[in-house]
């Protein structure tokens, strides 16, 4: 690629810039972006996808799971050289190939006599992380010096440590079979989209991984798919029951399952079948400092655990899926985004990324509906100002969230759209019963009874009620295929992983195709609008832009 | 080049004076510490040449097959003839490499003074033979014991007697010709032969051990049958109650004659680890070189408005170096060195104030508006001339101070030539050979085998310097991938590379000899190679110092212009537009022009740096902007311009959105304050015009400011007749406003050179003639004045002593001299009371002075006469 038109004269072409700071920058209308993204994709995170730019990030994790993926250094170096349009640093490459050299020199492996054992090729490697405080609890017996057992039990542990020292082990250890179980997808007049078929594929090939796919995208496809690759009894955790119901649903559905082979175990009903679908709420639950939902996982010898929402997965389970290192792990979401930083746990212990789409590529092929997203700007009245500024700081949010004016914004938008399929989302129960009446809208939240939410959803489904008031309660999991408008009025402070959901309740595609909408109604100048910017930043960055309207605006067109 | 034609020198003095101009002038220009001051004759010079300071230092700068040559003189005979030293060096398997090596190393040394005498009767200055021959304080390098005659000089005759005979020689009369006889058996090899043939296997397990030094061993009182065997025949001699020592001849015979268990002839290569296309060095080393240039101005940016505090020991606090490193993104050691390089190139210094702190100097402003490939050769010409070493960061002292960044004790002598020497190796390699750091530092370590040898387990200072050189010239961007960039060649006048020609650096004749430094060289006019009509025992060839000097300053503009010139267009082209983004980011998708950088610099902050720059723009940053001036519709306009895509609606909302605020609020100084609830009378005051200094501002109906200081104010209000009242001081504002911060006019810190600099052509040459005059002066044989020769006590006139004449007779010879044109050898005492020789041919005598060229001086000079002591004429040759 030394593509000089003639001496002296740099090359300006290539679609990549490399950063100081690892990350990477695509340009997307480049002629050789599609490329280059297949290129880098192996080693490199989609960090940020706007419109022009693309940023990938380079990190330890990421050459790792290359490096596992069978990738090596050469071929990670060369992506980079050859896209790059400045030459990259020297340090840069240098750093990569040493990165990526680390992997490897310790591997676990099934030892005929000993079990588990942790093995290396590189003697100073293992003493260094024997000396570790954090591994020593987790070996046993040094077989020769070269080889030590480990409990099997701790095989997850083993492998979060040692990747935290930045001595990454390869898994050679593989996977139990589990309880083998018929299970077949019923493609009769539909058939799997070409990105699920591919985020199998990934995850099949690659043994154990995330999917991450925009909300809407077919998640659930994903995960039955995958099921009929394992052919074996396979766990299910999900968020909540009326998540639960709906996996079931879908799965008899698709899927050559029965009613019966499907399990539900929640707070309700303990069912175990060779498919079972447990919540996470279930599982955590505490009784006198012990969990008694635990002997689950070793009910059965699952052969797959599929876990929903992998970026709400609750801290206990964390602990137990590390020691479930021997099954299959599939972990869904749709923005792989925790507010509490943990997304490395969720790597190493679920496992690497296998698939990835932006959220805007999947809305090009039409598999979800394109929406307007839109931020609306509300001014507090004067007195409610001089009120939110001597407010304690902790009621700040509360107080500037249900400021009047936002009610009649919403009455707005609710009368513009009037006909469609309205939602109205919220984090105060006291602005959405008050919503609720003013829109003669029911209202969904914690304490309305699971019944009575399907029942209501059933209806909203069928077009009875076009507008629903509801709590975060529904943020996950529900599936209402006619929703074409949402307006968020208050959330959880600055997550962006709820507006993501939030945004997902409109992109099922709509069977007209027309256009969704997403409204935000925050309060100028205060805090309100401080968390919705950071709210809407990873929507942001997967493209979504947000237009920013004044109230008063949208009070005198409508 | 015999010297058969002339007497063999006897002392190192005549030897000099035999040898030409030219390699008089070799011999300075490699020990330039001989000629400060210069010497007044070739005698002082060959006593200063003697001196223990200054033999050391020339065995420090000698390569390491020099060096062991020099070792195996100290061991041989002195003098010594070149076949014994050969038969040392070469061992008796004659080694063909080392025997073709070693004319060359005997040249260096001959050169350099250090050996003198021709092939048959090679001597090693004494001292510099005290400073390398073995003694039980200071084992040789090359592992010898005493000799014979030296370890037997101390022992009893009789027992030598003994050890003679039982050796199975004739015993003799005296110990001297015993020891001589024993030596004698011993350096034959095949009687020795014979004689070890009989020696029991444990004895020659002792031997073997002993061969390669230290030749010393314990012994207790009562030895063991195998080693009564080897001290009954003199194999080991006792060298102190209870230690033996195997005598030099008898470990010589083991080794089969080799005074070094492995002669190093020739210096080892530096070997291309990795060899990448030429452009894609060029190219990264450019690409570097540009984020040298954005560190740089990216540091003094951060320090723009004050930089941090000086220590009171000098230096930069490890808090603020921390500090300035995550404000680089780069490592500590990493931050250290933009640090010191800014602060080498003269772009930072202290501020001299009472607080001190470090602030831009006003060359930064200079430097800052030159374009960038002049400002990427500023740094590097500073880079290389600079003896600071910022890799010492960190370390401690000799006191076990921590030394700190701009702090004192950084300073190495070595590092500029170390540097030299290092990138001219790089240079020596094929274009884009990247060669292995271990072979530079082998190579380097051939060539100075005695500058600063290990200590205490670390690496030598040398090794560190060539590390850390390797490090920094990557940073810097002078090489690129680890290899030597055509610019950071041009950087050291180096030539374009050897290319495909690929010439073996291990084939060439000479140690230190690099594409770069024989051109350069050659160009001088002293160093040019003396003619076949040589008639002189020293072998001068044509070939360059062991180590290239650094390049004059002249020379050094030139070559750093030059490499500015080829860096230029591999700089990558600044842009003039931006990608904005609807997350409300701009993609600068590289460097842009700088007005441009500047405005967004301030309008958004900087999220990622590279090739390409991330911006962000945020409430606070677009604020910024509007602090600094801009209007709304100006970064609209500024926005719309220069980026390639329509503004995002959020981003041009969100300027709007922060203008609509921005101002709401204002504040503003003032120094004091009337109040009044009558507001016709603040008309009044503001309508008066005796009221026009006090600087008045109506804020609010009943408020006026006053610029005017509160005490001004209340008086000037009185004297318009009014009665005012003073208020307690509260609210009044003071402003400070951020301003750039800079020192006075700054020079950069001179680089602090080891030793005085070598002299260049000029110098050499006056020095040269200024020795050679007084040598005339010192040796030339003298006719007394006065043809008679009444005076018998003035007839004979020896070598040193001044003339004595009357002044008489000096006047008259003086006057005669004029005449004739002659020249004269005067006695003189000058005005500080030093007496003095001078040759000199007078030209004028008038008024008491005589006015004469000074041969001494090589100028013009004029006496006064009664200073004059004594005045002979120059004998006839």
């Amino acid at each position: 690629m030394e593509g000089r038109s003639g001496k002296g004269v740099p090359r300006v072409n290539g679609p990549l810039i490399v950063q100081s700071d690892k990350t990477l920058l695509l340009e997307v209308d480049h002629e050789r972006a599609d490329e280059c993204r297949r290129a880098i994709a192996p080693f490199a995170e989609l960090e940020r996808a706007p419109e022009h730019i693309h940023t990938y990030r380079v990190t330890p994790l990421g050459l790792w799971n290359a490096r596992a993926a069978g990738h090596d250094a050469e071929q990670v170096v060369d992506a980079l050289v050859q896209y790059s349009r400045y030459p990259v640093p020297h340090a840069l490459l240098v750093d990569i190939a040493e990165t990526m050299d680390r992997y490897g020199r310790l591997t676990l492996s099934k030892h005929p006599a000993h079990g588990l054992v942790l093995s290396t090729t590189d003697r100073p490697v293992l003493e260094e992380v024997l000396k570790s405080k954090r591994i020593a609890p987790l070996v046993g017996a040094r077989i020769d010096p070269d080889t030590v057992v480990v409990h099997p039990s701790e095989r997850g542990q083993i492998k979060q440590t040692l990747l935290k020292l930045g001595w990454p082990a390869e898994d050679l250890a593989g996977y139990v079979d589990g309880e083998a179980h018929p299970i077949e997808l019923l493609e009769d007049g539909w058939a799997l989209r070409p990105y699920q078929k591919q985020a199998v594929e990934n995850f099949w090939h690659g043994g154990s991984g995330v999917v991450v796919l925009p909300c809407g995208a077919g998640k659930t496809l994903v995960g039955a798919g995958s099921m009929a690759q394992a052919k074996s009894t396979t766990l299910i955790l999900v968020t909540n029951t009326v998540s639960a119901r709906q996996w079931k649903h879908e799965l008899v559905k698709r899927t050559s399952l029965t009613e019966d082979e499907i399990g539900e175990y929640s707070g309700t009903r303990k069912e175990i079948r060779p498919v079972t679908i447990a919540t996470y709420q279930v599982l955590t639950t505490k009784r006198k400092g012990v969990y008694p939902h635990l002997e689950l996982f070793d009910s059965r010898d699952w052969g797959l655990i599929v876990y929903d929402e992998v970026h709400l997965l609750p801290a206990p389970v964390f602990k137990f899926t590390a020691d479930l290192q021997a099954r299959r792990r599939l972990g869904l979401t749709a923005t792989l985004v925790r507010e509490d930083g943990r997304e490395s746990d969720v790597f190493s212990l679920i496992g690497p990324k296998r698939f990835d789409a932006p959220w805007k590529e999947i809305e090009a092929q039409g598999y979800i509906a394109p929406a307007d997203c839109v931020e609306v700007r509300v001014n507090l009245t004067d007195s409610e100002r001089l009120a939110y500024a001597t407010a304690e700081t902790e009621e700040k949010y509360r107080f500037c969230a249900t400021t009047d004016t936002k009610r009649k914004v919403t009455e707005a938008i609710v009368r513009r759209f009037a006909g469609q399929q309205i939602l109205v989302i919220g984090q105060y129960i006291d602005q959405l019963d008050e919503l609720g009446e003013h829109l003669n809208a029911p209202v969904i939240k914690g304490e309305t009874s699971n019944a009575q939410r399907e029942k209501l959803f059933d209806a909203f489904r069928e077009g009875e009620i076009s507008v629903l008031v509801v709590s975060k309660v529904a943020n996950f999991s529900i599936d209402l295929p006619e929703a074409t408008v949402a307006v968020q009025v208050s959330g959880t402070f600055g997550s962006r992983q709820e507006e993501a959901q939030r945004l997902g309740r409109v992109l099922r595609p709509k069977a007209d195709g027309h256009q969704a909408h997403f409204y935000s109604v925050v309060a100028r100048d205060t805090i309100d609008q401080d968390f919705a910017a950071h709210r809407q930043r990873f929507l942001a960055e997967q493209g979504y832009a947000y237009r920013i309207v004044d109230a008063d605006e949208l009070l005198a067109e409508g | 080049m015999s010297p058969a034609a002339r007497p063999a020198p006897r002392s190192l003095a005549e030897a000099l004076r035999a040898r030409d101009d030219v390699s008089l002038a070799a011999l300075l220009r490699s020990r330039p510490d001989l000629i400060t001051p210069v010497p007044t004759d070739l005698t002082q010079l060959a006593t200063r040449a003697g001196t223990r300071a200054s033999v050391l230092r020339a065995l420090e700068r000698l390569d390491r097959f020099a060096l062991q040559t020099a070792e195996a003189l100290a061991v041989a005979p002195d003098p010594t003839s070149y076949d014994t030293l050969l038969g040392l060096m070469a061992g008796d398997a004659d080694d063909e490499t080392v025997a073709g090596a070693l004319p060359r190393a005997l040249a260096t040394l001959r050169e350099q003074a250090l050996v003198w005498g021709d092939d048959e009767r090679l001597r090693l200055v004494r001292t510099a033979r005290e400073l390398l021959a073995p003694s039980p304080q200071h084992p040789s390098p090359t592992g010898l014991g005493p000799s014979v005659q030296e370890a037997a000089s101390g022992m009893s005759p009789g027992r030598i007697q003994e050890i003679v005979t039982a050796a199975g020689l004739p015993s003799t009369h005296d110990s001297v010709s015993a020891a001589t006889a024993l030596t004698g058996l011993f350096a034959d090899r095949k009687n020795m032969a014979e004689l070890l043939a009989g020696a029991p296997e444990p004895a020659r397990e002792v031997l073997s051990r002993l061969v390669w030094g230290p030749p010393y061993g314990q012994v207790t009182a009562d030895p063991a049958a195998h080693l009564r065997w080897l001290l009954d025949r003199g194999l080991l001699l006792p060298a102190a109650p209870g230690t033996v020592v195997l005598p030099r001849e008898v470990a010589l015979h083991l080794r089969e004659g080799r005074a070094h268990r492995a002669a190093e002839p020739l210096p080892p290569a530096a070997e291309p680890a990795a060899t990448h296309s030429p452009q894609v060095v060029d190219a990264t080393a450019a690409g570097q070189a540009y984020t040298a240039l954005a560190t740089v101005e990216e540091l003094l940016k951060d320090w723009d408005e004050g930089g941090p505090a000086v220590l009171r020991s000098g230096g930069l606090s490890v808090r603020d170096l921390k500090r300035t490193a995550v404000a680089l993104d780069v490592s500590e050691p990493v931050a250290a060195f933009w640090v010191e390089l800014a602060y080498a190139a003269g772009l930072i210094a202290s501020d001299g104030e009472a607080d001190e702190r470090y602030a831009a100097t006003p060359g930064y402003d200079e430097w800052l508006e030159r374009p960038a490939a002049e400002r990427w050769a500023h740094l590097a010409q500073a880079w290389l001339a600079a003896t600071r070493t910022p890799g010492l960061v960190g370390g401690r002292d000799a006191k076990e101070r921590t030394l700190a960044t701009l702090g004192p004790g950084l300073d190495r002598s070595a590092a500029p030539e170390v540097r030299h020497r290092v990138l001219a190796l790089l240079a020596g390699l094929p274009a884009g050979a990247a060669p292995d750091p271990e072979s530079v530092l082998a190579r380097l370590r051939w060539e100075r085998p005695l500058r600063g040898p290990r200590q205490g387990g670390e690496e030598d200072l040398r090794s560190r310097l060539a590390r850390w050189t390797l490090t920094e010239a990557e940073l810097l961007g002078v090489t690129g991938r680890g290899a030597l960039s055509e610019h950071g060649r041009a950087l050291l006048g180096a030539p374009a590379p050897a290319g495909s020609t690929a010439t073996a650096p291990a084939a060439e004749p000479s140690a230190g000899s690099s594409a770069g430094a024989s051109t350069r060289s050659a160009t001088r006019p002293a160093g040019e190679p003396v003619g076949p009509g040589d008639k002189l025992p020293v072998h001068h060839h044509p070939r360059p110092a062991a180590v290239p000097a650094a390049l004059s300053p002249a020379e050094q503009a030139v070559a750093t212009a030059a490499a500015g010139r080829l860096l230029a267009p591999l700089l990558p082209e600044p842009l003039d537009h931006v990608l904005l983004q609807a997350d409300l980011t701009a993609v600068a998708p590289g460097p842009l022009r700088r007005p441009l950088a500047d405005l967004l610099g301030v309008l958004a902050d900087v999220e990622s740096k590279g090739g390409a720059t991330v911006y962000r723009f945020t409430p606070g940053s677009v604020r910024r902007a509007l602090d600094a001036g801009r209007t709304a519709a100006e970064l609209h306009a500024f926005l719309t311009e220069h980026s390639r895509t329509p503004v995002p609606q959020p981003l041009a909302y969100l300027i709007d959105d922060v203008a609509r605020k921005h101002g709401h609020l204002r504040i503003g100084a003032a120094s004091a304050y009337v109040r009044c609830d009558d507001d016709a009378l603040l008309n009044e005051i503001l309508a008066d015009k005796r009221a026009a200094g006090l600087g008045l501002r109506r804020l609010a109906p009943t408020v006026l400011a006053a610029q005017s200081d509160p005490a001004t104010l209340l008086e000037g209000l009185r004297a318009m007749g009014c009665a005012p009242a003073a208020e307690s001081a509260e609210g009044d504002v003071l402003i400070a406003r951020a301003h750039a911060h800079r020192t006075p006019p700054r020079t950069a810190p001179e680089p602090v050179p080891d030793g005085p600099p070598a002299p260049d052509a000029t110098l050499l040459t006056a020095a040269i003639r200024a020795i050679r005059a007084g040598d005339l002066a010192a040796t030339t044989p003298r006719r007394p004045v006065g043809e008679s020769g009444a005076d018998s006590s003035r007839a004979p006139q020896t070598g040193g002593a001044l003339p004595r004449t009357s002044s008489a007779e000096t006047l008259a010879t003086m006057q005669a001299a004029v005449l004739t044109g002659e020249s004269l050898w005067i006695g003189y005492v000058n005005a500080e009371g030093t007496a003095s020789q001078r040759v000199i041919a007078p030209v004028r005598v008038e008024g008491g002075f005589v006015t004469a060229y000074d041969h001494t001086a090589d100028e013009v000079r004029t006496y006064p006469l009664h200073r004059i002591t004594g005045v002979a004429e120059l004998a006839e040759d």
